[in-house]
């Protein structure tokens, strides 16, 4: 029974694991100095494997990444993962295993940020008025306390976002609804997805007529448009944190880190569709 | 002692369980009906069918769920359009999830009862003048009855259990499909959630427990209503 | 006319019967352990499915040809089966209901206090199986086929399983069976001393073959039945009236009994004049005496002619006819050769009153 549960997210995480090491693994010889970890929220997915194989190939060290929600990988930490480097989609996961003295504070750096969107399924309308198909975020329209979104899910419809308690995307949705008086209408339909790329795969899959994501979550995937994008100043800032991770920062992950956070990455986030300063 | 949330969870998983257990009997006793008492061709098909779920492991089970029954999946569709049914983040898609992922337990204790009915009492039936409907209600089900009763215990508890087919196909939404394996893994994942989950957890113990004593309680029963 | 014409397979055993039997009365199908009795009456029954035509009364519960299978929940065939199989979850009343209630609307010729006080178990009617002697099985068995008002009634070897004590208390219920029942019925035992008591016609079965087929005196003289029965049951059987009883005849207390032309004394005395009686004379109990012998406490000396011998490897049997009544006795063959005995010869048979026992019977007898 509840026995199953560490399983499940020990074959999670390998799965998620593989997927992200496997070429790098191909042309490494074993022997060599140890695989390195990063650990880093969903919606860095893509970005984060193409920086770090860039990596693989410039240092001819192995990285091994694991993408999750934010919370889920903080307690992976605290319960003694071993990781050279965690990404955070807020600071509040970080502080949470700062206070447990697992961080290396002087590593920690704020460097890129992102934004929120309301996205709908491409293939269906989601009823109601206030829904113009848009698929550039930064042309979407904002979000405004007048939109009916209970009409805009429809009957049985729910809203796909991170889960509030714990996901940052998700607390995040939660202050932009409350700051717009949506969040009574919302919560009782919302679906909490565990992380915010299981959010958008429920809006991709059409099982959800609405879900709040990531600006960049949108370019990554096909299946999604942006119906409206919410003000900046409706929730705390979106502000990823990088960090090393005490005990496992050597050399060799200071370097990992820099090139995660050099113009160069910056530039890729920027693609990517991330907010760089 | 327990939080709204928790409550919720329990009663969620309790009426998920028996939900599940209802959908699964019927099917279950047809099944091992069709498996140990017919010969056709494509039976070695329909046992390995049967008993795949216990095999894959659950998120790919909840996966193939989401294929067929989800919003846009070939069944899923049907059942939107036909009768405004959904599936994915209700309760009647979770109970769906443990049902399918106890089928395969349940269809063997259900066929192994079968196979010890004596089919000579059948035969004594049948020069009674019982056709074959009303010798399968009156002698064959009787007594399968301590298989059934088997059966059905297991689908509660694989159901009570149950969690990769039914977050990967309902979702995690509480009220609806926040069974407590759910809920204690949300719990796991939210800062100070240590204490819920612990509380999660010894219900879970507790209604484990329960369900071994009630399950050997029934057992008796049917045993001493044959006369053993 | 019970009309059985039928073949199957099964293995090495093939089964290949061509029958007309009484439908009337008992038949009992006998024969050594895998002859085919049980396979046969299984067929009767439709729990087997075999090729050819079985029609009673006239009505076809069989026919290949005619594309006719009446399946065995319609054919309204009680079947009382060796381990009795009374089902477990039903206390003894609801084994005796399930017949009856789906009897279909056939008349109720047998009711269930009938049942119950023809076969003694009203006490039991609260009690499950599993708290049942063997015995008590068997009866509950019996009463719950009678009760499904079958037109037909079959026995597969129903004593085969309880020791002699009970063997003996139970065939009397089957005695019964038969005399206030007007069901036709077919006996399968492999127990000679069973036939003799219960049946009417014998069909002899012997790897999947009818061998004979004869009323039970018949049969009882058949060589072919005395190479499988026991030596101790080969004899013959008579049937006859009471005509007066003890005390009444010259104060030689027993009683006689005519059956046909011929007296026997027989020294039972709890028959009453009137009564009809089956007597079963083993040939180990008769004599053969050339002269009739004097002073000798034997009361039959019967005058007979000599039919024909029937030499054994021990003994021979004789079979004699007297007053138009068949008998057999057996003589060691010192006692054939010392006497003479030849086919045709007059001798005289001799046997012993206290050793002669008869079995009321009501209505049935040897003659359907």
């Amino acid at each position: 029974m509840f026995a199953r549960t560490p399983q499940i997210l020990t074959l999670c995480a390998a799965l998620i694991a593989v997927s992200g090491s496997a070429p790098a693994r191909a042309d490494q010889p074993d022997a060599g100095p140890q695989p390195q970890t990063v650990f880093a929220a969903a919606s860095l997915t893509e970005v984060v494997k193409e920086l770090a194989r860039d990596y693989e190939k410039r240092s001819g060290r192995t990285v091994r990444l694991s993408f999750a929600s934010s919370s889920m990988l903080a307690r992976q930490i605290e319960n003694g993962a071993a990781v050279a480097v965690f990404i955070s989609a807020d600071e509040e996961w970080m502080r949470y295993l700062d206070d447990q003295r697992r961080v290396v504070r002087e590593s920690w750096v704020r460097p890129i940020g992102n934004r929120l969107v309301l996205v709908a399924p491409v293939a269906a309308t989601a009823g109601g008025s206030a829904t113009t198909p848009v698929q550039d975020a930064g042309v979407a329209p904002l979000m405004a306390r007048e939109f009916d979104l209970v009409a805009a899910l429809g009957t049985g419809g729910r809203l796909a976002v991170g889960d509030p308690a714990h996901v940052p995307a998700g607390r995040y949705a939660r202050q932009a609804l409350e700051h717009l008086g949506l969040w009574q209408a919302a919560a009782p339909r919302l679906a909490r997805a565990e992380n915010v790329r299981a959010a958008l795969a429920l809006v991709e899959r059409g099982e959800a007529p609405l879900g709040i994501v990531y600006a960049s979550d949108v370019r990554a995937a096909r299946g999604v448009r942006t119906i409206a994008r919410f003000a900046e100043s409706s929730h705390e800032p979106i502000r990823y944190s990088f960090a090393l991770i005490a005990g496992k920062a050597g050399t060799d992950a200071r370097a990992l880190l820099a090139h995660l956070t050099n113009a160069r990455a910056m530039e890729r986030y920027r693609a990517f569709g991330f907010v760089t300063d | 002692m327990l939080t709204p949330e928790e409550t919720q969870a329990l009663r969620l998983s309790l009426e998920v369980a028996a939900r599940s257990v209802l959908l699964t009997l019927p099917f279950a006793i047809a099944v091992a009906w069709l498996l140990a008492r017919r010969r056709f061709h494509g039976r070695f098909f329909l046992d390995a069918l049967v008993h795949l779920p216990l095999v894959l492991p659950p998120v790919v089970v909840g996966y193939f769920l989401l294929l067929l029954l989800g919003s846009r999946g070939p069944i899923g569709a049907w059942l939107n359009d036909a009768f405004g049914i959904r599936l994915v983040f209700t309760r009647q898609g979770a109970a769906i999830a443990t049902a399918v992922m106890s089928f395969p337990l349940v269809v063997r204790a259900i066929r192994l009862s079968l196979e010890n009915v004596d089919r000579g009492l059948e035969d004594a039936a049948r020069t009674l003048g019982a056709g074959a409907w009303d010798r399968f209600a009156t002698i064959t089900l009787p007594l399968m009855l301590p298989g059934i009763i088997a059966g059905a215990i297991v689908a509660f508890a694989a159901s009570l259990g149950e969690f990769g087919a039914v977050i990967t196909f309902v979702s995690n939404i509480p009220g609806e499909t926040q069974t407590l394996p759910l809920a204690l893994y949300t719990a796991l994942q939210t800062p100070d959630g240590d204490a819920a989950a612990a509380r999660l957890a010894l219900i879970s113990v507790g209604l484990g427990i329960t369900g071994l004593l009630v399950a050997e309680w029934l057992a008796r029963a049917v045993r001493s209503r044959m006369g053993n | 006319m019970l009309e059985i014409r039928c073949s199957l397979a099964r293995g090495a055993f093939a089964l290949d019967v061509d029958l007309a039997l009484p439908s009337s009365g008992v038949n009992t199908l006998f024969g050594a352990s895998g002859a085919g009795k049980s396979t046969l009456i299984e067929v009767l029954a439709g729990l087997l499915p075999a090729q050819g035509r079985i029609a009673l009364d006239g009505e076809v519960l069989l026919d290949t040809h005619g594309g006719i299978d009446v399946p065995a929940a319609r054919r309204a065939i009680g079947y009382v089966f060796q381990d009795g199989r009374l089902f477990p979850h039903y206390d003894v009343e609801g084994n005796l209901r399930y017949g009856e209630r789906r009897a279909r609307g056939r008349a109720a010729r047998v009711r269930f206090e009938q049942v119950l006080e023809l076969l003694g178990i009203g006490a039991l009617l609260q009690r499950r199986p599993a708290q049942l002697s063997g015995g008590e099985k068997q009866r509950v068995a019996l009463g719950r086929a009678l009760l499904s008002q079958p037109r037909l009634l079959l026995l597969d070897e129903p004593l085969a399983a309880l020791d002699v004590a009970r063997k003996q208390e139970l065939l009397p219920y089957f005695e019964r069976l038969r005399d206030e029942f007007s069901i036709p019925i077919v006996y399968v035992s492999h127990a000679f001393d069973e036939v003799i008591r219960i049946a009417q016609h014998v069909v002899l079965l012997d790897r999947g073959r009818v061998t004979l087929a004869a009323p039970l005196a018949e049969a009882c003289l058949s060589p072919l039945v005395h190479a499988i029965t026991g030596a101790g049951v080969v004899g013959a059987v008579l049937e006859g009236v009471v005509i007066s009883d003890a005390g009444s005849e010259g104060g030689s207390a027993a009683t006689l009994v005519r059956c046909g032309e011929l007296r026997v004394r027989m020294a039972q005395t709890t028959l009453a004049p009137g009564a009809h009686v089956r007597l079963h004379l083993a040939a180990d109990d008769v004599a053969v005496a050339r002269e009739p012998p004097r002073a000798i406490s034997i009361r039959n000396v019967i005058a007979a002619r000599i039919q024909r011998l029937e030499p054994g490897e021990a003994s021979v049997l004789v079979h004699l006819l007297a007053q138009g009544e068949r008998l057999l006795a057996r003589v060691t063959h010192g006692a054939a050769r010392e006497l003479n005995l030849e086919s045709g010869g007059e001798c005289y048979a001799l046997f012993k009153a206290v050793a002669t026992h008869g079995r009321r019977f009501e209505r049935a007898g040897l003659r359907p």
